[in-house]
Parts: structure tokens; sequence; C-alpha cells
């Protein structure tokens, strides 16, 4: 008998992965409604955080598994990777931009930060001399992950961590959109910014902010899925980025919020559904019909882009570009 | 003394010349309406007097000052308004806070002061505080980015055709709140309206402006009855 | 072979990327379909040559010798311990693949060189029609999505064609080690620079003459003005189509001279930065909608990274070990910092385009509405 019904251990790690690709989906959007950047380089910025975290193991947390990582980690990331997104838009993005390069030019110089990044992170993971870890390049930090009772499952800490944090920081983004003056005027730059310009918002200011708020969420969501990432090495995020910009697709590109959605349906079906599917396949369709068993397990990165296609054919503005009232309607209707 | 006078304007887009020697003045509490036809510059005067559009040579005198190299957020500053025909209001954020946006620069205490005092003139925006912007009516937009001008106390305001695309009785009632910030609040105008016989009817003063030149400037009600004018440029029946 | 300090490989990349750029250039220059996918179809040419053409090889050599056949397999019983039940089986092997090529596919083919002419116009035809039905696909997304949709949609639908599927799958084309291609010459890097050179000096021709007819005007428009296009008549989903289709077919011939002067290369090798990213930076560095701005950016480009690549262990030579590895890195780093100084100081590259002699279609609605 095969189990199709995933376990809870691993329903919490899917879970936590969208939680993750939910965050650097929102941070992606984020940066696309408000200066048109869709940037290549997000899910590296992510692996600084990612980066943090083994720094904090190698320097700090050494010694055992120590919840305090959990707290200190996710938000010396949120500035690090903030701090550097900032950075980013201010020395590179925003003078490319001034200079007139259009959407797919700015594209390009994302491409290119990327590839910079990478080979300075690499370089100096691979130069540098961990403290107490042997090497800093390519690490699993996954030991450091303690394991927590809760419901009477196993659950890895990091699993446990990343859902509530990602809740607690789309709480915290939503509360400051809505209830803060800067961040009305930060949702007015986004819908017309010569109006917001004409009520003396500094919209340079507001793209800056944009631009830390989403280098910070995809800190946060790096430094917590680096304890399932198979190493911490910079270039896991090579296929990361793919699901991140599934998500924010499906979402629409044109909301945060969405974005959210989207990244975290991506997340949900690139691991429950990848394993839904290849235990329904290789447990009973295979041994039935005689076909060969097949490792669907390996394909997850096919079901999001499977996702986006989808999405794309029947709403090519994403979620965020359907009429949900509408669609009501029509339910309720029939 | 005249709160805006407009010397031998010359004003356009990069390249293309659109306004050609404009001279006129408005008055304190006068409401200026420029009219003509399609593609005459009526728009560009109005976004030449603000600093959207580029000027050429000539001079925009506001309160015996030069403003004519002064960048729009200066302009606001001391005292002139303009409403753009659309996009005038924030679609995505809630009627409460498109008041608060209009005040963005003002002191918090006095936005609370001013957002008061503007929703006692216009009441109807009371019950829909919390309602997202996209959800009111055309006429009651236009009326929005009215109430979003008022907050900041502007002395000169600029319309830019906030009748177009109304229902008549929407129309009408953007326009009576027109006339009520003239009369009431004492404020000056400058409206461009694309239904010349609506606005003829409430102006003082009257700008024809024909291919970016001035083909008529004097009394409103003069215009009016002027046949010849009326129905070679402005489609007024007889 | 190492003429100054260009080796034949940096010769035989840079052949490759010519055809990948002006192929690139055709799409995102002239058309502006943003192509964001380019290394699925260069990889189709690679496949071309190597999942299929040496399965197709050794097909042929069953069928013409089946003796020889009989003999690589007893080899490989011998020698892997593996029982394959076919010569086509074993050359797809992983672990066969490179005994069966070498040793038995090789030199056949050399014996026979009227199959080597009909194998070799075989894969240009399975490259041109694998190119071509995934050009299909890509235009079906292309016709549908607006500019940053669809570059996000082909980069996604490449990472997985070539990542996740040809990786995964070890059938197809030997997972991450790749298969060996067919060999098509006894020194088949001449060969490659060769058939390279032809390649290139024809789609250049091509692009030209397509640039320069109504074709490549109404190509203009549809990148200009998409609606004003199709006012003015134009079948702006065709033309969309047409270029896609063609773009994609050249691309592939780029994937079949990479792999030619290979032989053994991995699929992932054909990744999105080496085969995306680097042909659109020699395409911003040279200027769009210019080919000869294309071939430039290509030249300018490699050169300054082969100096670079050259230059920086030459002098980290002699130094510690950690500068001669920083070496290795500040050349990646260099490449990215020469695009970021191109994007700004140079958007238009270095030959920008050629302004047309009349006034756009959207030029002139932009006056208007102003």
């Amino acid at each position: 008998m095969v189990e199709i019904i995933p376990s809870g251990v691993f329903l919490m790690s899917a879970i936590a992965y969208a939680a993750a690709l939910g965050l650097l989906s929102m941070g992606l959007s984020l940066t696309y409604v408000t200066t048109r950047v869709a940037n290549f380089a997000h899910a590296t910025i992510g692996m600084l955080g990612a980066i943090v975290m083994l720094f904090l193991i190698d320097r700090v947390y050494y010694e055992g598994a120590s919840y305090q990582l959990f707290i200190v980690g996710p938000l010396l990331s949120f500035v690090v990777a903030g701090v550097f997104a900032m950075i980013m838009y201010l020395l590179v993005m925003k003078p490319l931009q001034d200079k007139g390069n259009d959407v797919i030019g700015l594209m390009i110089a994302t491409f290119a930060i990327d590839i910079i990044l990478l080979n300075i992170l690499s370089f100096l993971l691979n130069a540098m001399t961990g403290k107490h870890l042997p090497k800093l390049y390519g690490v699993n930090i996954g030991p450091w992950d303690p394991t927590i009772q809760c419901c009477g499952l196993e659950l890895k800490a990091s699993n446990f961590v990343l859902p509530i944090a990602a809740v607690l920081l789309t709480l915290i983004f939503h509360l400051f959109l809505t209830k803060t003056k800067f961040g009305v005027a930060m949702r007015a730059t986004i819908e017309n910014p010569n109006l917001a310009a004409v009520m003396g918002v500094n919209t340079n200011l507001v793209y800056t902010v944009s631009w830390f708020v989403s280098g910070a969420l995809a800190g946060v969501a790096g430094s917590l899925i680096a304890f399932s990432l198979k190493d911490t090495s910079p270039n896991s995020s090579a296929l990361i980025i793919v699901s991140v910009f599934a998500g924010s697709i499906v979402g629409g590109l044109t909301s945060i919020y969405w974005g959210l959605v989207g990244g975290f349906i991506v997340g949900l079906a690139e691991k429950l559904l990848t394993s839904i599917i290849n235990a329904l396949y290789n447990g009973y369709f295979a041994p039935a019909l005689g076909l060969p068993e097949i490792a669907i397990i390996n394909y997850e990165k096919v079901m999001s882009l499977g996702l986006v296609i989808i999405v794309l054919l029947f709403a090519p503005q994403g979620l965020a570009g359907v009429d949900w009232s509408k669609l009501k309607q029509k339910i309720l209707r029939r | 003394m005249a709160l805006l006078e407009v010397k031998a304007l010359n004003a356009g887009y990069g390249r293309f010349h659109i306004l050609f020697d404009l001279d006129f003045k408005v008055e304190k509490q006068e409401i200026l309406i420029i009219v003509g036809p399609n593609g005459s510059g009526k728009s560009t005067t109005l976004k030449a007097i603000f600093g959207i559009a580029k000027v050429y040579s000539g001079n925009i005198i506001y309160n015996e000052k030069d403003i004519t190299r002064l960048p729009p957020h200066a302009k606001a500053r001391i005292g002139l308004a303009y409403l753009p025909q659309t996009d005038n209001v924030f679609a995505e954020l809630t009627v409460e806070e498109n008041l608060r946006m209009a005040g963005y620069t003002l002191p918090p205490a006095l936005v609370e002061e001013r957002v008061e005092k503007v929703l006692e003139s216009f009441p109807f925006l009371k019950s829909k505080l919390k309602d997202k912007a996209k959800s009111l009516s055309g006429g009651q937009r236009q009326l929005l980015a009215m109430a979003m001008t008022l907050i900041r106390e502007p002395d000169l305001i600029m319309f830019d055709e906030p009748t177009a695309g109304l229902a008549p009785i929407a129309a009408k009632e953007v326009v009576e709140k027109i006339i009520w910030l003239r009369d009431e609040l004492g404020k000056t105008i400058i409206l461009v309206e694309q239904n010349a016989k609506l606005g003829l009817e409430i102006g003082d003063n009257a700008l024809l402006l024909v291919s970016g030149r001035i083909a008529f400037y004097g009394k409103a009600q003069e215009l009016l009855e002027n046949k010849d004018l009326g129905r070679l440029y402005l489609g007024l029946a007889k | 072979m190492e003429f100054l300090i260009f080796s034949d490989t940096w010769l035989i990349l840079l052949i490759a990327y010519i055809i990948t750029t002006i192929s690139l250039n055709l799409e995102a220059g002239y058309t502006g379909i943003p192509n964001f996918g380019k290394a699925v179809f260069v990889f189709m040419g690679a496949w071309a040559a190597q999942g299929i053409g040496i399965r197709l090889a050794a097909w042929i050599v069953e069928k013409q010798d089946p003796a020889l056949a009989q003999e690589a397999l007893e080899f490989l019983k011998n020698h892997l311990g593996q029982d394959y039940p076919s010569l086509v089986a074993a050359a797809a092997d992983t672990d066969a693949n490179r005994i069966v090529a070498n040793q038995y596919i090789y030199p056949f083919l050399q014996d026979h060189p009227m199959i080597v002419a009909m194998l070799f116009i075989a894969i240009v035809l399975i490259a041109v029609g694998l190119a071509a039905i995934m050009g299909l696909i890509a235009s079906y997304a292309a016709l549908r999505l607006r500019e940053e949709y669809l570059a996000i949609l082909l980069l996604s639908f490449s990472e997985l064609m070539v990542m996740v599927i040809f990786r995964q799958t070890e059938s197809l084309n030997g997972g991450p080690k790749g298969l060996w291609a067919v060999k098509f010459a006894a020194d088949n890097r001449v060969f490659a620079i060769i058939f390279g050179l032809v390649v290139v000096v024809l789609v250049y021709l091509y692009a030209e003459k397509l640039a320069h007819s109504p074709m490549g005007r109404a190509m203009r428009a549809v990148r200009d003005d998409e609606i004003a296009a199709g006012v003015y008549g134009r079948d702006v989903a065709g033309i969309r189509l047409k270029v896609i289709i063609v773009s994609s077919i050249i691309a592939s011939l780029a994937g079949l001279v990479y792999i030619e002067a290979n032989l053994a290369a991995q699929s992932l090798s054909f990744d999105r930065v080496y085969w995306t990213f680097f042909p659109w930076a020699f395409l911003i560095l040279g200027g769009m909608a210019n080919n000869k701005g294309a071939v430039l950016g290509v030249i300018v480009f490699m050169v300054l990274r082969r100096m670079i690549d050259y230059g920086l262990p030459q002098l980290a030579a002699g130094h510690s070990a950690l500068i001669q590895m920083a070496a290795a890195y500040l050349s990646n780093i260099l490449v990215g910092i020469i695009i970021l100084l191109v994007l700004y100081f140079r958007p238009q590259g270095i030959l920008p385009e050629k302004p047309s002699k009349t006034l756009d279609f959207g030029e002139i609605l932009k006056q208007e509405e102003a």
C-alpha cells in the first residue's frame, strides 16, 4: 500500500517551503509594481539570509541547536538583505532607469548583478575559513535545525518558524501600508506616481524603501529555507528564482498580496502535488497498466511552470487580474 | 489687481509648439472659462501655468510674483491647484486615504481639521470614507478630487474638463460646486470646459482658443451672444 | 591550436555566439520579442546531434554492419557486465555511450563518407525541425502575453526543458552528463569551425536581407507599435510567428556547431547564463536592431572576456592560492560589471539602430496625442 496522503511532517515542510516562496514572490512583485524592475537577482539576495545563518552558526551558535538562532538569524538577515537590495537600487537600478533603460534593459542589469553577487559570495565563502566549521562553501546547516514536538509530530524548527514569520511579516507590512502615512503614500505612488508627486510625496524615497522591504523579505525567507536546502552555497538560488518568478506570474506581477498568494500556491504545488501525483502514479497506475516507474518527485519545477501556463491561459493578468466578485456571481447564479 | 496674469505665453511639449502669445488676466474670485475646439490648446494652457508643459517664453505672474519657472510642487505650495481631467484620485485607496494624501505635506493636526471641514462641504463623502475611490461614480470622483484640492486651501483652482463623460445631472452638480467655490469660499477659478454653453453660462470672463491663439477674450456673456464665433467654433446653435 | 591568446575553443564559442546573437537580434532587436529562453533553442541543435543523432548513427551501424554491432554488444557485456538489447539502446545509455561512440560509431562513420553526408543532412534537418517545434510552442505564448510576462515565461520554459527535464531524464540525452554526439569528420573541431563559419556567413546575409526587406519594415512596425501595425494591415501574429520560428531554427544551428566542436557536452552547459544572458549582453553591447552591431558586440565582448580570462591568471601567477582563486571569480564579476557599464553609458550599444527614413507611425500617434 502506497502512502498517498502525505505525512504531517512532510506537509509542514511543504507549507514552510510555500511560505518562503510566498515571501520571495511578494518581494519580487513589490519592486516590480514600484519601479518596473523584474529582479533576477532576487533569489540570490535571499541567499544572503542563508549566508547570515551560516556565519551565525559558525561564529556564535556552533555548539548545539539553539532557538535563539531562529530569532537573531531572520532579523539580521532582514537587515542585511534589505540593505543590499536598497544599495542595489540606489547604486545601479536607479541610475540605469534615469538613463532611460526600458524594462528589458533593467532585467538584463539584474542578471548582471546576479552574476556579480553570486561570484563575490562564492569567492568569499571559498576564501574564508570558518571559526568552527572546516569550510564555509557548500555546508549543510540542517543539523542545526532543532526538532520541536508539536501536535504529536516531530517538526523541524525552521519548518515551524517559516510560516509564522511569513504570516507575521505580511501582517506587519499590511498594517504599514494601510495604517501609516508613508505606507498610504507608498500605495498611492504604486497607483499613480505623478499624482502622488503632485501631492508632495517623495517618490524616490518610496522606491528606495520598497527595495529595502523586498530584499528584507527575501532575506528572512532565505535564512529559514536554508535549513532545508542541500547546502547553503549561493548557487542554490539558480533554481529557486524560477519558482519565485512562477509565483509572481501566477499572482499577476501587479499586486504584492497576490504575489504572496501566487508564491504560496506554486510552493504547495511543487511539493505536495508532485508528491501526491508521484504516489498515485508509481503506486497505482504504473503497476496496474504495466508502465515503467518514473521518479516524478524530481520534476517539481514542471509543476510550477505548468501552473504558470494554466493560469496565463485562463487569466493573462494572473490571479490579480481575475474579477473575483464577478466570478463569484457567475458561480452562485449557476 | 489681478491674481494671475499671463503675458505673451508661448508653450508646448518638447518640439511641439502649441500655444502662441497668450495674454490674459484672472481677477480674484472670478471664473475664467477657457473654451475652444479640440486640440486648440485648452488643457495645455493649464499645464503651462502649472509648470507641466514647457514654457518657451512669456511670463506667468501670480500675486505680483513671477512664477514662470517654478516647479509644480512649489506652485502647489503657494496656492495654485490643478485638477487633471482623469486619474485625479487614487482609485485603489479609500476616500479617507485620498483626503489624507491630499494633505501629505501638511501637519497631521491641520489635516484632521481640514478633512472635517471639507466633509462638511461634501457630506456625501462621509458615508463613503472607508470605500475605495474606484467604487465612486464619475461625478462623485470629480467631487472627491475637488475635495482633495480644497484640503490644501488653494486660492486659484484650475479645472481641466471636470464634466467630461459625466451624465447631465452629475455634470450639473459638479458645476454647482464650482460656483459654490467662488461664491462661498472666495476661490478664483480657471475652468476648461468642453460643454461651451454650460461653461459660458457660469463664467465671468471667457477665453476662446483656436489653434493655440486667442480668438476671443472678454465677458463670457458676450461670447455666448456672439453668434458667429459661437456657431463657428463652439457648436452653439443659432 | 593557439594564435595569440585566442584558442580554437574560443573561436568556436565566438562563432556559436555570433549565430545565436544574430538570431536573438531578429526577435528582440527587430521585432521586439523578448526571448529570454534562448538556451533551449540552442540546445535543440545539440540534442539533435547527441541524444537523437547518436541513436540514429547506432541504428545505421546496426543495419549496415550487423557484425560490428554484435561485436560492440559483446564487448559491452564483457567489460560493463551489461546486456543491451541493441546498439541503439547501448548508444543512448550513459554508461555505454562513450565506448559505443568512440570505439564503434566514429570509426564506422570514418569509413563511410556517403553515410556521414546523409547523416549530417538528417541531423541538420532534425535540429531545424525540433527548433521549429519549440518555436511554435513559444510563439503560442508570444502572441498572447505582454513583454515582461513573455520574457519570464520563456525563461522558465527554457530552464524547465534543459535544467529539469533533460537533467532528470537520462534516456533523453544522458542526464546531467550528456551523451556523446555524432562526429562528422576526423578532426571535429576543424569541421565545426568550417561549418560554423559557413552558417555565420549565410545567417548574416539572410538577416541583412531580411532587415532591409518589406518584411523587415513590418517587423519594426510590430515592435514600435503593435496596434498601429495592425491598423495598417500588418499581420502582427503572422509576423511574430515567422520571426520566432526562423530565429529558433538559426539558434539551433549554433547549438549544432558548439556540440560538434565539443562532442561530449553536458545538457547542463546550456544554461541561462551562457546561452540566454550572454547573447542578450552581446546584443545590448553591440546595438539592437543592427546586424553589424550584433556581430561586433559578440566580438568585442569575447575579446575582452578572453583578455580577462587570459590576463588575470597571468597576473595572479606566482601569488598565493587565494589570489589565483580570486582571479577565477573576478573574470565573471568583470563580465557583469562591463554589462552594467554598457547599459549605463551606451544603452543603444556601440552601433545604434539606424533611424528609419520615414516617421514612425507610433511617433505620429504620440505627437497627435500631445
